[in-house]
């Protein structure tokens, strides 16, 4: 893990001082170079479920997160190359260096097995996404800025007080994994709820579910789209890990029917808030990331039902990550045509671009969970599990808000593909091809979820193990 | 020894609620650097000296000297001088302070236990709570900024209570990763001065639905 993170940080340096669009270019295929390098050591290396340092472990997890990141970090950074083609070269090169920064950090994050490596590498996350978000040094960049980093800072050291009480809690004198996961079932349960109940609320804003998910819906407006698609997906799946990973923690302690009721309330909060705002919203990106926080809202109450539900929060926030990310990616060709995002002017897409008005309708098809689509098949897992439970309230709740979400999505996407446009068109010329490889990994998706290699399935089950 | 100095720990996060000039937030926040200081060289005295040097390191020259320096610089460059309006009056501030170390102590008391020394955790419950209080209450960025290292630095102090033991490149880590913080945060303070000509957070209302 030492040399990856040497050889990520060289190579973001090289980025930043890159003296040309054409070394930013060389700079990204030698970045993923090394990602692809370090995923094929991990999957046929022998570098799987070994241990790095004392502080970093290979599992399950780490492992698929990893290799969803990368795919998607990789699609992101060359995304944004066309997309910022022609910008100032400063800024570029900033933006750049710090998406690949971006990149490690969050790749750290998801193989830490030590709570305090994991806060680090999330409080490196939020100056590199707060750089990134700035790019284009507007006022309202700026503004977006400052609040996801100022809240980002404040929620998560208060959720580094939550650790410290856990370890207090248990008295391992460490915070690793292994050592909290060794003297958990006998620590103070009144202490373990409220280290809980701060971590949960400091991670929350990475993971953009209630209460704290309104900085990353900011991020996500203000950020170039591409940028968007990497903080809609590597970003916020780093802040479900870190939460999952202590949920896995609190599994063998008597505390745990307690977080599952509070993962439960905290999911049905972001999923209300999600699907309410999606109706409220004027801007299509704040339009993704109010689904961004609907989904995840989703996957913590898979995780607040438990059983099977488990598994399928997890399935549903790795198909989450491909198909979110394919979306913000056709955004990002949306803004080259219209020079903007605003629902109620923008429209007549399909005559302008076909291509990437079908990406972005299939996109909405699968998203919302229409059949074959693979969110079909968690979130009916969820609400079977919930059923079997005996937990009507929630499945009548759950199947309201979700209907909102469809109503909301197909009509806002509709609109965009066949009301008349009312905004001026943008100069540039479109490009298709950019359209057609966002539109890749919405069939990867697709493939992968009808498929279900033996790769995922077993990988998946490994980490819904409590 | 260590009494009497968490003893003017709380005091200062007392006057932090009631003081409206900036200079005296700085002053503040400095002081509390050296009682850190004081309060990890007396508790930590028995552990390895590299480690604490890298303690004291921190304190003195991160906490008591290096930040209280950039929010100096921050205060001269964009010349703020004190809260102009505060989302209450000093004495409600007062009140509302007093009632979160109430508040920090009742709940220490409910929860004693002898994993946690009582003293600390109660001391870092109330800076968590003035903190968000301070950050709540005023509307001037400068304010929430002052808040954030007050929750920093009562997380800080707690983590001294509780004795986790943590390799030195972590605790480097931790270190670089607030320093980073604050600077990011003091030129975006800046520039939001510079651009929007504003210092209050009701200035910040371009982002929204």
């Amino acid at each position: 893990m030492i040399v990856y993170f040497t050889l990520s940080l060289l190579i973001a340096a090289a980025a930043f001082a890159a003296r040309s669009e054409r070394h930013l270019f060389f700079a990204g295929i030698a970045f993923y170079a090394v990602q692809a390098g370090f995923a094929a050591l991990l999957i046929a290396g022998g570098l799987y479920e070994t241990t790095s340092a004392g502080i970093f472990t290979f599992d399950a997890a780490g492992t698929l997160f990893y290799l969803l990141l990368t795919l998607v970090s990789a699609f992101a950074y060359f995304h944004s190359e066309a997309y910022l083609k022609g910008n100032d070269l400063r800024r570029t090169r900033t933006y750049s260096g710090l998406m690949l920064l971006l990149t490690a950090s969050i790749a750290g994050v998801y193989f830490s097995n030590n709570l305090a490596v994991t806060w680090i590498l999330l409080e490196a996350t939020s100056l590199c996404t707060a750089g990134i978000v700035y790019h284009r040094r507007t006022e309202p960049t700026l503004e977006a800025a400052w609040k996801y980093l100022f809240v980002c800072s404040t929620g998560i050291a208060v959720a580094y007080l939550g650790i410290l009480l856990l370890c207090a809690a248990t008295g391992s004198g460490s915070l690793s994994h292994e050592a909290l996961a060794a003297t958990i079932a006998t620590a103070n349960p009144l202490y373990l709820k409220i280290a809980f109940l701060l971590i949960l609320c400091g991670y929350s804003c990475k993971a953009e579910i209630f209460p704290l998910y309104t900085v990353g819906v900011d991020a996500n407006f203000a950020a170039p789209s591409p940028g968007s698609a990497l903080i809609s997906t590597g970003l916020v799946n780093a802040g479900f890990l870190a939460i999952f990973r202590i949920y896995k923690l609190l599994a063998a302690s008597p505390v745990f029917p307690w977080v599952r009721h509070v993962l439960l309330l905290t999911g049905v909060l972001s999923l209300v808030i999600g699907a309410l705002f999606l109706r409220r919203t004027n801007n299509y990106k704040r339009f993704l990331s109010y689904s961004t926080v609907e989904n995840m809202g989703i996957a913590a109450i898979g995780l607040g039902i438990g059983g099977i539900g488990v598994w399928a929060a997890l399935f549903h926030v790795v198909f989450h990550t491909l198909i979110k990310s394919s979306l913000f990616l056709q955004m990002a060709v949306v803004r080259q045509v219209y020079n903007g995002y605003r629902i109620n002017r923008i429209g007549d897409y399909i005559r302008i671009n076909r291509v990437g008005a079908i990406g972005l309708l299939a996109g909405m098809v699968v998203l919302v969970a229409f059949p074959p689509s693979p969110l079909f098949l968690s979130e009916l897992l969820i609400l079977q599990e919930a059923a079997i439970d005996g937990a009507w309230w929630l499945v009548a709740a759950m199947v309201l808000l979700v209907c909102i979400v469809i109503y909301s999505f197909c009509s806002r996407m509709i609109r965009l593909c066949y009301q008349p446009n009312q905004d001026e068109l943008h100069p540039s010329k479109v490009d298709r091809a950019l359209s057609w490889s966002a539109l890749t990994l919405l069939a990867l998706a697709m493939t992968a979820g009808l498929w279900q290699p033996d790769l995922l399935i077993d990988l998946l089950r490994q980490i819904a193990t409590l | 020894m260590i009494p009497a100095l968490i003893l003017v720990y709380v005091v200062t996060l007392v006057y932090l609620a009631i003081t409206e000039r900036y200079r005296n937030f700085v002053s503040i926040m400095s002081l509390q650097g050296w009682l850190l200081f004081a309060v990890a060289l007396l508790r930590l005295h028995a552990i390895h000296p590299a480690e604490l040097a890298f303690i004291a390191l921190e304190t003195l020259v991160f906490k008591a000297l290096l930040v209280p320096f950039i929010l100096y610089r921050i205060i001269k460059r964009t010349k703020i001088n004190r809260v102009r309006t505060s989302g209450s009056s000093q004495f409600g501030s007062f009140v509302l302070s007093i009632t979160a170390l109430v508040v920090s102590v009742s709940l220490t008391y409910y929860m004693a236990d002898r994993t946690i020394d009582l003293v600390f955790f109660g001391v870092a419950l109330y800076a968590l709570l003035s903190g968000l209080t301070l950050i709540v209450l005023r509307s001037q960025l400068f304010s929430h900024l002052v808040g954030f290292l007050i929750i920093e630095n009562g997380v800080f102090l707690f983590s001294m209570a509780i004795g986790v033991e943590m390799p030195g490149v972590i605790n480097i880590a931790i270190l670089l990763d607030l320093l980073m913080s604050v600077l990011m945060m003091g030129i975006l303070f800046r520039r939001i001065d510079d651009r929007i000509h504003a210092d209050d957070a009701d200035a910040l209302t371009h982002v929204k639905d």
